[in-house]
C-alpha cells in the first residue's frame, strides 16, 4: 500500500479541500454581515471595538487557512485586510468612505478567488484591490487620525497563556482506512482549542503531512490518545506564537474553559452520514407498512384479544417511528437566514452600481428548512433580489415623479405552513409590465396565450427558456441565466413559484418548498404494466373520467373540466408504455388557471407514505422523474415530478418527454 | 493514469463474461454481485440502460454490458450477475452472463489494446491479458459510464 501520501492522493486533498470551502463560506459570511454593521461606523470617532476584533479574527483564519491550500493570491488579499483592520484597531482611528469601500472590495475579491478555486475559471487580477489596501494601511489612510504605534502591533494583542502545539499528520492508508483523515483530524483539534495556523508540507519521499498550530490545553492522556492515531504533537517554541486578538474583554482562565464548552455544544455532521441515518429510518418505515399488511392478513386466523395486542404495540411503534423521523429531520434543518444574510451585501453592492436607493428588510430568518435545500436556494434567491433591484426598483427621480419615497424596499421573509417553506420577495417598485412582456416574448418567437394575461401566463413567458436574451442580461440581474434557471431549481426540489405584480406598485414572488423532501405522502398509481408514485403536494385534484366523454384535438386530448378546457396527457403514451384499454381513466390534476393539466392513468391504486430515494446517476436522470421509492416488496417505484412534466408538454405537446428515443434506438 | 496502471500494485481483477468473451475489472472497483432480480424501467433512459434496481438501500442504475458492447440482449437466467462497481460517489450496476473469479494479473502480463479490436467492445477495453492460455480484455470504467453528448439529448431537465 504505497498509493496514499502522494499530493495527488484523492482521498485526501479534495476532501480537505471541502473543509477548506465550507470553512471560508463561514467566515465570508462573517465578514459580510460585519462590514455591513460597520458601514454605519463611517466617519464616526467611535467604531465598534468588538466588530473589528471579530473582523480581524476572521481575515486572520482565511488567511490562515488559504495558505494552507496554497491558494496564495487569497491568502495574500485576507493578509492586506488583517493588516488594514489591525490598523483601525489602533485607538483613535476613523473609518473613511474609501476605507470601507476597500473593505467591501478586498471581501469581494477574496470571495471570487476562493470560488475560482472551487469551480475553476480565470483568477480576477488581485494586484489593484490589493496595492489600494496596502497603500491605505501605510498611509494610515481610511484612517483620518494618524497611529502614534504604528508596527507596534504586539502589544495591542492581549497577552495569552494558552500553550501553543504544533500537530503533525501525515495520512496513510492505514490511517484512512481507520476513518482518521486531514479532516477528522482537523476537527478533533478544534474541538480541542483553536488552530492559529496550518501548513502543508512535502516531505523528502513525496509523501505529504500537515502542520497544524494549536492553542490548546493539552493533557498527557489526549496527547498520548493521538499519538496513537498518527497525530505528533510538540509543544511550540514561543517565538512561532503570531499574534491572534483575543476577544476585548478576555478573563483570563476562564476563556479557554467557556471556549471549550461553546465548541463541544456543536458538532458538525456530514450531510452523507444524515442521509445514511434517514436511509435507516426509511427501510423501518417500510418495514412498518409490511407488518401492518401482515397483521390483517392474519386478523381473521388469530383470536382477537392476542391480535388486539400485537397491533396495539405496533400502534405505539408506528408513533414512535415517526417521532424518531421527524427527529432525524429536525437535525437537517438549518435557519433560512443562511441565505438571507448574504443578501443586503448584494443589495448594497448594487445599489451603489446603479445608483439606486434600497432598503432591505429581512423577515423570517429563524424559519428552518433543510439544508439541502438551502445550498440549492442560494442561487435563485439570489437572482430575484438581483432582479427587484435592477428591474423592480426605478431611479429615485422616477420615484419621486411618481409620488413614491426615494428609498425603495425590497422585502425578503420566509415562514412555514405545514409542511410547505414559502420564501417571499417582494419589492415596491414599478411592477411587470405585462405588454412588455408580451412584446418581447413574441420577438423572440415564444407562443403567447390567447387572451388573458395573468400573472400565471406572465410567469410562464418570464421563466420560458429564451426570454432573457444575452444581449439584454446586464451583469446585475443574471448574468444571462434568467428566470428559466429560477423555475427550474424550485421545480427540482417539488416547489413551485408563483408571482403577483402591479403595475406602478411592486412585484413579489413567492417560492413554496417542501420543508423536507425524505419522506412525502404519494398516491400510488399504475399506467399499462408499471406503477407509479405522485407525491401528493403536487396534485390539486383527482378525477375519474369516461374515455369516451374525451375530445380529440388533432394529437391531443382536452376534456372540460369546470367550465374550461383541461389538456389531458396520457402518461403511458409519454412513456412510451404498452397500452391497456379501458373505458375509465384516472386523472391528476396539476397546476392552476392557464397552465392547469391532467395527467392520466389507468387507476389509482391506493395512497401511503412513501420514502423518497434521490435518483443521482446522469445515466437515469430523466426530466419528470423525481425519484424513487420502494413500497415494501423490494422494487423500485419511480416517483414522477408532475409539475415538469406538465411543463415539458406545454413546451413541446407534440413529442414525448425524451424526444430522444429515437435518437438512441 | 488509466485504471490498469493505478492499480498494477495489486493486479487483483474481477472475471466476467458477456457474449462468450471473458472481460476483467480491477477488483478494487467492485462493490458486490448479486443475482438479478425484477428491473425497474426508466422512461427515455439511453438505450443500454436497462432500468433501476435497489441495491443496499441505493438506486443502482443498471447498465446492460450486451446492449453497451453493441450485442443482442440477452434473457437473463440463474447465472446472470449484476456486477455492482463504483466510479467515485457513483454506483452502477453492470449486467454480465455471468461472473466467474478473482484473478491475479501481473502487470507485465497486460499489452495495450492492439487495432483488431476496434470493433464492438474494443473502445471500453484499456488492455489485454493472457493468464493461463486464456485471453482477458481488461474494460476501462469510465468509458463504460459516460456516454457522449449525443445520447443525452433530451434527457436534460
Amino acid at each position: 500500500m504505497t498509493q496514499t501520501g502522494s499530493p495527488q492522493d484523492d482521498t485526501t486533498f479534495p476532501d480537505f479541500l471541502d473543509d477548506y470551502f465550507a470553512e471560508c463560506d463561514e467566515h465570508l459570511t462573517g465578514v459580510r454581515r460585519l462590514l455591513l454593521s460597520l458601514e454605519g461606523s463611517v466617519g464616526r470617532p467611535e467604531i465598534n471595538r468588538a466588530v473589528l476584533d471579530e473582523l480581524f479574527r476572521h481575515f486572520h483564519s482565511l488567511k490562515g487557512i488559504s495558505g494552507m491550500v496554497e491558494l496564495r493570491q487569497a491568502e495574500d488579499l485576507a493578509h492586506r485586510l488583517e493588516d488594514f483592520l489591525r490598523v483601525l484597531r489602533q485607538g483613535g482611528a476613523i473609518l473613511t468612505a474609501e476605507g470601507i469601500d476597500a473593505l467591501f472590495d478586498g471581501t469581494q475579491m477574496l470571495e471570487q478567488v476562493i470560488s475560482v478555486r472551487r469551480s475553476g475559471g480565470t483568477f480576477p487580477k488581485v494586484r489593484d484591490v490589493a496595492s489600494r489596501i496596502a497603500q491605505l494601511v501605510d498611509t494610515g489612510g481610511g484612517t483620518s487620525a494618524a497611529r502614534e504605534s504604528a508596527g507596534n502591533v504586539e502589544e495591542t494583542a492581549p497577552p495569552s497563556t494558552t500553550p501553543l502545539w504544533i500537530c503533525t499528520f501525515s495520512p496513510s492508508a492505514d490511517l484512512v482506512a481507520r476513518g482518521i483523515r486531514v479532516d477528522t483530524v482537523r476537527g478533533r483539534l478544534t474541538g480541542a482549542g483553536e488552530i492559529v495556523n496550518a501548513v502543508p508540507r512535502v516531505s523528502a519521499d513525496g509523501s505529504i503531512a500537515f502542520d497544524f498550530q494549536l492553542s490548546a490545553h493539552l493533557d498527557e492522556a489526549t496527547i498520548a490518545a493521538w499519538r496513537e492515531d498518527g497525530i505528533d504533537v510538540t509543544r511550540a517554541p514561543e517565538e512561532t506564537r503570531p499574534s491572534i486578538p483575543g476577544p476585548a474583554d478576555r478573563d483570563e482562565g476562564e476563556t479557554t474553559s467557556t471556549g471549550a464548552v461553546s465548541s463541544s455544544q456543536f458538532v458538525r455532521v456530514d450531510l452523507a452520514r444524515l442521509d445514511e441515518l434517514m436511509r435507516n429510518v426509511g427501510d423501518l418505515v417500510i418495514g412498518r407498512a409490511r407488518l401492518a399488511d401482515t397483521l390483517s392478513r392474519v386478523e381473521s386466523r388469530m383470536p382477537s384479544g392476542e391480535w388486539r395486542a400485537i397491533q396495539e404495540n405496533a400502534i405505539v411503534m408506528d408513533r414512535q417511528l415517526r417521532t424518531l423521523r421527524e427527529g432525524i429531520m429536525r437535525v437537517r434543518l438549518v435557519p433560512v437566514g443562511e441565505i438571507f444574510r448574504r443578501m443586503p451585501f448584494v443589495v448594497r453592492d448594487l445599489a451603489r452600481e446603479t445608483g439606486k436607493r434600497v432598503r432591505l428588510e429581512l423577515r423570517g430568518q429563524t424559519t428552518e428548512i433543510d439544508k439541502f435545500l438551502i445550498e440549492r436556494m442560494m442561487d435563485p434567491i439570489l437572482h430575484l433580489v438581483r432582479n427587484a433591484v435592477s428591474h423592480g426598483i426605478e431611479t429615485v427621480e422616477e420615484r419621486i415623479a411618481a409620488g413614491k419615497r426615494p428609498e425603495g424596499t425590497i422585502v425578503l421573509s420566509a415562514a412555514t405552513a405545514g409542511d410547505i417553506v414559502s420564501l417571499d420577495i417582494s419589492d415596491d417598485g414599478r411592477g411587470i409590465d405585462a405588454e412588455a412582456v408580451i412584446e418581447r416574448a413574441r420577438k423572440v418567437g415564444l407562443p403567447i396565450p390567447a387572451g388573458s394575461t395573468d400573472s400565471a401566463t406572465l410567469l410562464s413567458l418570464l421563466c420560458a427558456p429564451g426570454f432573457s436574451t444575452r444581449d439584454e442580461s446586464d451583469r446585475a440581474s443574471g448574468r444571462g441565466v434568467g428566470m428559466s434557471v429560477v423555475q427550474s431549481a424550485v421545480e427540482e426540489l417539488s416547489g413551485a413559484l408563483r408571482l403577483e405584480t402591479e403595475k406602478g406598485t411592486g412585484t413579489r414572488f413567492v417560492l413554496e418548498l417542501p420543508v423536507t423532501l425524505a419522506i412525502t405522502d404519494a398516491l400510488i398509481a399504475k399506467a399499462g404494466p408499471e406503477t407509479f408514485a405522485v407525491p401528493q403536494g403536487a396534485v390539486r385534484e383527482v378525477i375519474e373520467v369516461a374515455v369516451e366523454t374525451l375530445l380529440q384535438v388533432e394529437e391531443n386530448e382536452i376534456m372540460t373540466y369546470r367550465g374550461a378546457a383541461l389538456p389531458i396527457v396520457r402518461l403511458s403514451r409519454l412513456f412510451g408504455l404498452p397500452e391497456t384499454t379501458r373505458s375509465r381513466l384516472h386523472l391528476f390534476v396539476v397546476g392552476t388557471g392557464s397552465s392547469a393539466m391532467g395527467i392520466a392513468v389507468d387507476r389509482i391504486v391506493g395512497q401511503r407514505e412513501v420514502v423518497v430515494r434521490a435518483i443521482a446517476d446522469p445515466l437515469v436522470r430523466v426530466a419528470g422523474i423525481s425519484g424513487a421509492t420502494d413500497l415494501g416488496d423490494g422494487h423500485v417505484v419511480l416517483i414522477l415530478d408532475p409539475a415538469v412534466l406538465a411543463r415539458q408538454m406545454r413546451e413541446r405537446p407534440d413529442r414525448t418527454i425524451g424526444g430522444a428515443r429515437g435518437a438512441l434506438a | 493514469m488509466t485504471s490498469a496502471e493505478s492499480t498494477a500494485g495489486i493486479g487483483s481483477y474481477i472475471l466476467f463474461s458477456v457474449a462468450a468473451t471473458t472481460y476483467a475489472l480491477p477488483s478494487g472497483e467492485v462493490r458486490h454481485m448479486e443475482m438479478l432480480e425484477e428491473i425497474t424501467r426508466v422512461p427515455n433512459a439511453p438505450s443500454f440502460v436497462d432500468g433501476v434496481v435497489f441495491s443496499r438501500g441505493q438506486v443502482v442504475p443498471v447498465v446492460n454490458l450486451r446492449a453497451r458492447f453493441g450485442f443482442e440482449r440477452a434473457p437473463f437466467d440463474l447465472k446472470t450477475r449484476l456486477v455492482v462497481v463504483q466510479a467515485g460517489t457513483r454506483l452502477i450496476g453492470l449486467v454480465a452472463d455471468s461472473a466467474r473469479e478473482f484473478v491475479s494479473i501481473p502487470p507485465e502480463a497486460i499489452q495495450p489494446p492492439n487495432d483488431a479490436l476496434a470493433g464492438m467492445s474494443g473502445r471500453y477495453v484499456d488492455g489485454i491479458a493472457t493468464v493461463r492460455d486464456r485471453l482477458i480484455l481488461i474494460l476501462n470504467l469510465d468509458r463504460i459510464l459516460n456516454f457522449d453528448e449525443a445520447q443525452t439529448v433530451g434527457l436534460a431537465v
